[in-house]
Formats: C-alpha cells, sequence, structure tokens
C-alpha cells in the first residue's frame, strides 16, 4: 500500500516523500489536477496528502469528485491557506484532516497515522504504542510480544485510545464506545473503566500512560 | 476634527439646528416688538385718515349752511338736528368759519368776532377743515372732534388693540418656531442616519458607504464626494491587506521547505536550535496572517457559538504541548452548552492563545485552568508570576514581550486575542490570583436561546 502525494512544488513534494519514507510509507507524487484523478483510478492508495493549490485547478475539486462517487479514500489536505473559510469549505468537502503549511514533518506523520489508525485503514488492524499492540480482530493484546488479558470493557476503552493515541479522546467518545446505546450510564463509569485500565496496563508492564484531561477526555501517549 | 474648523466662525452653537433656532429666535424677538408697532402705526394713520375725511364730510354740510343775502352779508343756519352736536354743553364738536383775512364770522363757541381770541383747545381735539367759496368771497370751514369725548370709540380702537389683540403674534410666531425646528429635523434626518452608517465605517468594515436616498440635493455634493474618498481609500485598504496576507501566505511554503530540510538533518545541537528558530518564525508567520484575517473579519451578527464546545476542542487540543511541558490542563466550570454570539474559530484562537501563554509562561508541574461560565464568561488561570499592573494594557499591544530576551513568540498572541475580543463586542480583562498566577477573563454576550 502506498500514499499519494499532490503537491505542485517539487521540492515540498520530494522533501515530505522522503519525510514519509523515513518514517515507514512509501509514497508516489503527481503535481496536477489531471495526474492525481488519473494516480486515483488507476492505483489503490492507503491515503492521498492533498494541497489546495495546484497549476490546474483547485485541490478540493480532486476531493469532491472522490467522495461523490463514494470513494472512501483516506484524504489529508495541505494547504498554504490557513484561513477560516479554507478550513471549513476543506473539511466539508469530505477531508479527513487538514493541515495548514508551515506544518512540521513529525505532525504530518502522526496526522497521517491518526487517518490511518482508522478501522478499516491501513493501520486500523493492529495498532502499536511504545511496547503494546492491539489487534483489533482478534481482540489480542500483547506487550512486548507477550499476549496479555486484559478484561473486555477496558480493551473497547483501550482500542479508542490507542487509535487516537497523542490526542484527547473526549470522554463522551469513550462512553459511547464502550457503552453504544446502552442507555442510562452511570456518571463515573468512564472513569472506573480508565482506572482498571491504566492499573492494568501498569501491571503487564506497558510503556504507556493515560492521561486525564479533566473536564475534557483522555489523552494515551507514550510513557517518557 | 476637520468640520470643527468649518463652523469656527460660530463657536457658540455646534449645532446647525441650534444655530438655526438661535437666528430664528433673535427673528421672531424683532417681528414680535416690530409688527405690532407698524400695526399700529398703520392703524393710527388709517384712523386719522378716517377721522379727517369725516370731519371735512361734516365742514362740507356746514359749508352748504352758509348762505349769501343779496346785501352780500353771510348768513350761517345750523340745523337743528346738529345744533345739538355743535353745543359747548355736549363739547364732543366744535366748528369755526373765518374769511379769508382770518377773521370769525361764526363759531359754535358762543363769543363771536374778529376780536375775540378762541381760548385755546384741549389737546385732544382734531379737526379738519374745507374751504368755500361763495358768493366770490373765500371761506373756511374748520371742524374738531374732541378725542377724549366719552363717546368717541374710534381710537378705543387703537388703544386697545395691543392688549386684545397684539399678544396674538407672540403665540403665532412662537408656533411658527416650533414648526421650523421640526421641519428642520425631519430635513435633517437623512443626514444623522448617514452618520451612523458613517460611524460603523472602519478598518474592518471599508465596505459601508453613505447612504444617499432622502439626502437633500444640498448636502448630495458632499455625501458622493464621501462616498468616492471611501472607494478610494477602500482600494488602498485591500491593496494593504492584500499585500499582508500574500506576504505571509507566500512565506508559507518556503518555510515548510526549510523545515522539512532542517528535520532530514543529522541529530545534533545544531538542528535542534534550527528546529526551534523556524519553529517560532513558523509561528509569526501564522500569527500574522491571523491578524491580516482578524482585521478583514465582519462577524455575521446571527452567527452564534457553543462557548463550552470551543473550550473543549481548546483544551483537547492544546492538551498534548501542555503534557510536554509538564503542565495539568483542565476544563472546568458548566458542563452544559453556552451560547454566545460569535464564530467558532475565531473564539478558539483567542482562547487557544489565552492557554498556550498560560502553559508557556509558567513552571514546571502546574495547573492551568480553563473555566466556562454560563453568563458567557472564559477564565483561563495558570500559577506563574502574574502579571505586574503596569503591564495589564501593554501585554494586548501588537508585538510587545515581557521578556524581550526570549526569541520565542513575537508578542501577537494577546493582541489577536484583543482583536477578536473587539470583533465580538466582549471584554478581556486581567487579575492576578490572590494565591499567585494570573487570571484572564473573557466575557461574550449570550445568543438568545434559539428553538429548535
Amino acid at each position: 500500500m502506498r500514499l499519494l502525494i499532490v503537491e505542485d512544488n517539487a521540492e515540498l513534494s520530494r522533501l515530505v516523500a522522503a519525510g514519509l519514507s523515513a518514517a515507514g510509507y512509501e509514497s508516489d507524487i503527481v503535481s496536477t489536477v489531471a495526474e492525481a484523478r488519473e494516480a486515483v483510478s488507476s492505483v489503490s492508495y492507503a491515503a492521498m496528502i492533498l494541497d489546495l493549490g495546484l497549476p490546474d485547478g483547485d485541490g478540493l475539486s480532486v476531493l469532491r469528485e472522490l467522495r461523490r462517487q463514494m470513494e472512501p479514500l483516506p484524504v489529508l489536505v495541505l494547504t498554504a491557506r490557513g484561513g477560516l473559510q479554507d478550513r471549513v469549505s476543506g473539511l466539508r468537502s469530505g477531508a479527513d484532516d487538514y493541515l495548514a503549511k508551515p506544518f512540521a514533518m513529525e505532525e504530518l506523520v502522526a496526522r497521517l497515522e491518526a487517518i490511518l489508525r482508522r478501522p478499516g485503514q491501513l493501520l486500523g488492524r493492529s495498532l502499536r504504542l511504545a511496547n503494546l499492540v492491539y489487534d483489533t480482530e482478534s481482540r489480542q493484546i500483547f506487550v512486548d510480544d507477550q499476549p496479555r488479558i486484559i478484561s473486555a470493557r477496558e480493551t473497547s476503552v483501550l482500542e479508542i485510545l490507542l487509535r487516537r493515541q497523542g490526542r484527547v479522546v473526549p470522554k463522551k467518545n469513550v462512553e459511547d464506545h464502550i457503552f453504544g446505546l446502552e442507555g442510562e450510564v452511570a456518571s463515573n463509569a468512564v472513569e472506573v473503566y480508565v482506572s482498571r485500565l491504566r492499573k492494568q496496563l501498569t501491571e503487564h508492564g506497558a510503556k504507556v500512560v493515560i492521561h486525564t484531561i479533566r473536564g475534557v477526555g483522555y489523552l494515551m501517549a507514550e510513557e517518557k | 476634527m476637520a468640520v470643527a474648523g468649518a463652523y469656527s466662525r460660530s463657536p457658540t452653537f455646534k449645532s446647525l439646528i441650534w444655530r438655526i433656532v438661535f437666528l430664528h429666535i433673535v427673528a421672531v424677538a424683532v417681528v414680535a416688538i416690530f409688527l405690532p408697532l407698524v400695526l399700529f402705526w398703520l392703524l393710527n394713520s388709517e384712523i386719522d385718515q378716517l377721522h379727517r375725511d369725516a370731519m371735512r364730510a361734516q365742514a362740507e354740510v356746514l359749508g352748504e349752511r352758509i348762505v349769501a343775502a343779496p346785501d352780500g352779508l353771510l348768513t350761517f343756519n345750523l340745523p337743528d338736528s346738529l345744533r345739538g352736536l355743535y353745543s359747548e354743553a355736549y363739547g364732543r364738536y366744535l366748528y369755526d368759519i373765518r374769511d379769508a383775512d382770518g377773521r370769525l364770522l361764526f363759531s359754535s363757541r358762543r363769543k363771536t368776532g374778529a376780536a375775540v381770541q378762541a381760548p385755546p383747545l384741549s389737546e385732544t381735539m382734531s379737526g379738519a377743515g374745507v374751504t368755500r367759496i361763495i358768493d366770490g368771497k373765500i371761506i373756511r370751514i374748520r371742524v374738531a372732534e374732541d378725542l377724549a369725548h366719552r363717546d368717541v370709540i374710534i381710537d378705543d380702537i387703537v388703544s386697545n388693540f395691543f392688549r386684545r389683540v397684539g399678544w396674538i403674534t407672540i403665540p403665532i410666531l412662537l408656533i411658527l418656531l416650533a414648526t421650523d425646528i421640526i421641519i428642520f429635523r425631519r430635513a435633517v434626518a437623512p443626514l444623522w442616519k448617514a452618520s451612523e452608517e458613517a460611524s460603523n465605517i472602519g478598518p474592518a468594515r471599508t465596505d459601508i458607504r453613505l447612504p444617499t436616498e432622502q439626502i437633500p440635493r444640498e448636502i448630495m455634493p458632499l455625501v458622493t464626494a464621501v462616498n468616492q474618498a471611501l472607494d478610494r481609500l477602500e482600494d488602498g485598504f485591500r491593496v494593504q491587506r492584500q499585500f499582508t496576507a500574500d506576504a505571509a501566505h507566500q512565506l508559507r511554503t518556503p518555510l515548510t521547505i526549510l523545515r522539512t530540510r532542517i528535520e532530514t538533518l543529522g541529530d545534533g545541537a545544531a538542528r535542534q536550535a534550527l528546529h526551534d528558530d523556524i519553529e517560532g518564525m513558523s509561528r509569526i508567520v501564522v500569527q500574522l496572517l491571523e491578524i491580516a484575517e482578524l482585521d478583514t473579519l465582519v462577524l455575521d451578527p446571527g452567527e452564534t457559538a457553543d462557548l463550552r464546545a470551543v473550550c473543549a476542542e481548546v483544551v483537547a487540543s492544546i492538551a498534548p504541548f501542555a503534557i510536554t511541558q509538564h503542565k495539568d490542563i483542565a476544563l472546568k466550570g458548566t458542563d452544559a452548552p453556552v451560547v454566545i454570539h460569535g464564530n467558532a474559530v475565531m473564539l478558539q484562537r483567542a482562547i487557544f492563545n489565552l492557554a498556550e501563554n498560560a502553559i508557556k509562561f509558567t513552571a514546571k508541574d502546574t495547573a492551568v485552568d480553563v473555566e466556562v461560565g454560563k453568563d458567557g464568561s472564559v477564565r483561563v488561570r495558570d500559577c506563574g508570576p502574574g502579571i505586574a499592573e503596569a503591564e495589564r494594557e501593554l501585554i494586548f499591544q501588537r508585538f510587545w514581550r515581557a521578556d524581550r530576551q526570549r526569541s520565542d513568540g513575537a508578542g501577537l498572541g494577546l493582541s489577536i486575542v484583543r482583536g477578536v475580543v473587539d470583533d465580538h463586542a466582549a471584554t478581556v480583562a486581567v487579575a492576578n490570583l490572590p494565591g499567585g498566577g494570573a487570571e484572564f477573563t473573557l466575557q461574550f454576550r449570550l445568543a438568545e436561546k434559539v428553538a429548535v
């Protein structure tokens, strides 16, 4: 699986490709709307990094076309426009995320991986963080490649936090993820499961930490 | 103001209406004094004329009664019907008839004869005379009336004029004055409207023009000229703004290239230093673009945002940075949505900047709180050194930094906060907490509950 970079600045696309390669992702580079259309129709890419200002048109037109064809290809929009309008119209057109220049390569990779970690995407099956691996299909947990047992609801919490590692997951999302449409849930249920998960992860020697962002949600990161 | 110069000749009244009212009052006062006087004079002379005509008519009647006898002697027969009127007992009318040499021939007074000098007539006597030629002799007949006599009414009309009628001119003039003020106010109403429109014109709103409908034709050239001047200003402004936006915009791609290239360098202190420099520079470019955008932003008055959701998003987006800085960030306050007038993205930028500062300028292992109030307020608290009283206004100025030695940041963050606050007709206040640390309070306008 490859990534597609649609960017008209040759120097930048070369550097981005190099950065992605260092992170373990191979990519193809195109520089026009026409080339992008052709590439998307002929190759099955894992994700697309799309610059908006292209010489033969607006990158958003490619995105809209994809979405009209019900093409679920994840798209990360890059733009030199940071404006309010651009941001809103970018996300409305079906972008999965949005990154304004100048960005750090690290941020680009993190955002890309966050998209790829969604269910059904390239990294969506096996979620990793530090020495912790979670296989979403077999629902198996490994610490240092050793299988470990964590109870079911805590595993659900782990999954959503791992999919969005490094970012805050709102408490409401955690709650919905654990209980689905179960209806009334005790107000402190999420806290209870998160604290149990923390305890179990520590017992299993996972080098990860769950930060509580009071009033907002939780953030899982590598232990430093 | 340039306008003041044009009016400097009459510094007492800056208002056009008051100036006109003042002049009007002067005019009314003058008219109120002179109109009755002129009327009085006209009435008097008219009555005098009337009186003289009456006297002359009476003299003519008397003249017809003078008959020349064949022997040349003149006889005068006062008819009985008139005798009473001219009697001295009644005392109202007098007559005397003289010849060309001034000798008294007949008189209503008893003593007759040229030698008899008539007693001085009273001052209120007024009369007229006619000259007749009877039998070749010139005869002068004079008739007079004592105007002070109780039966004379004609001069009463004049003397009663002021008391009975004259005062009416004053209320009429006052009503006229009031009417004129109302008329004038109505006439300048379009100008008030134009001024109201003009007061909205500023760097952020250069698209407004003065309304030209209902403007009086005399003022139209001024309004048109102002609108044309605004057109030229707007063009200049647009060029300036576009330049700022373009300049910042054009820097984005080269900065990204520079940044990415530095990241591909091998590890080392130099790489880290370059990375930090690029970080700071990128931040400035982004903030300059944000400022350029703020300057052109026109808030839709109907736009609303959930302040609680905005703050949750800010805290979520800044939490990773807080964690790397070993700060504990929390969202506090109400859990319910707080709907205010505003643009969510702009609000997010302002609150983000406050939270970012709170994290950046405080010690490790301290807490930063963002608290949302049901009243539309947001408080961002830190446990830092606080902000000195003298600096509380300065910090909101562009490019102001507490510590010029530091190279991170251009001092634009809080000026963006101030810009967003101003655009939202909100307020920002800074205070130091009793236990140490600073507290920034933003107060927004709650939106009316919208029926879903």
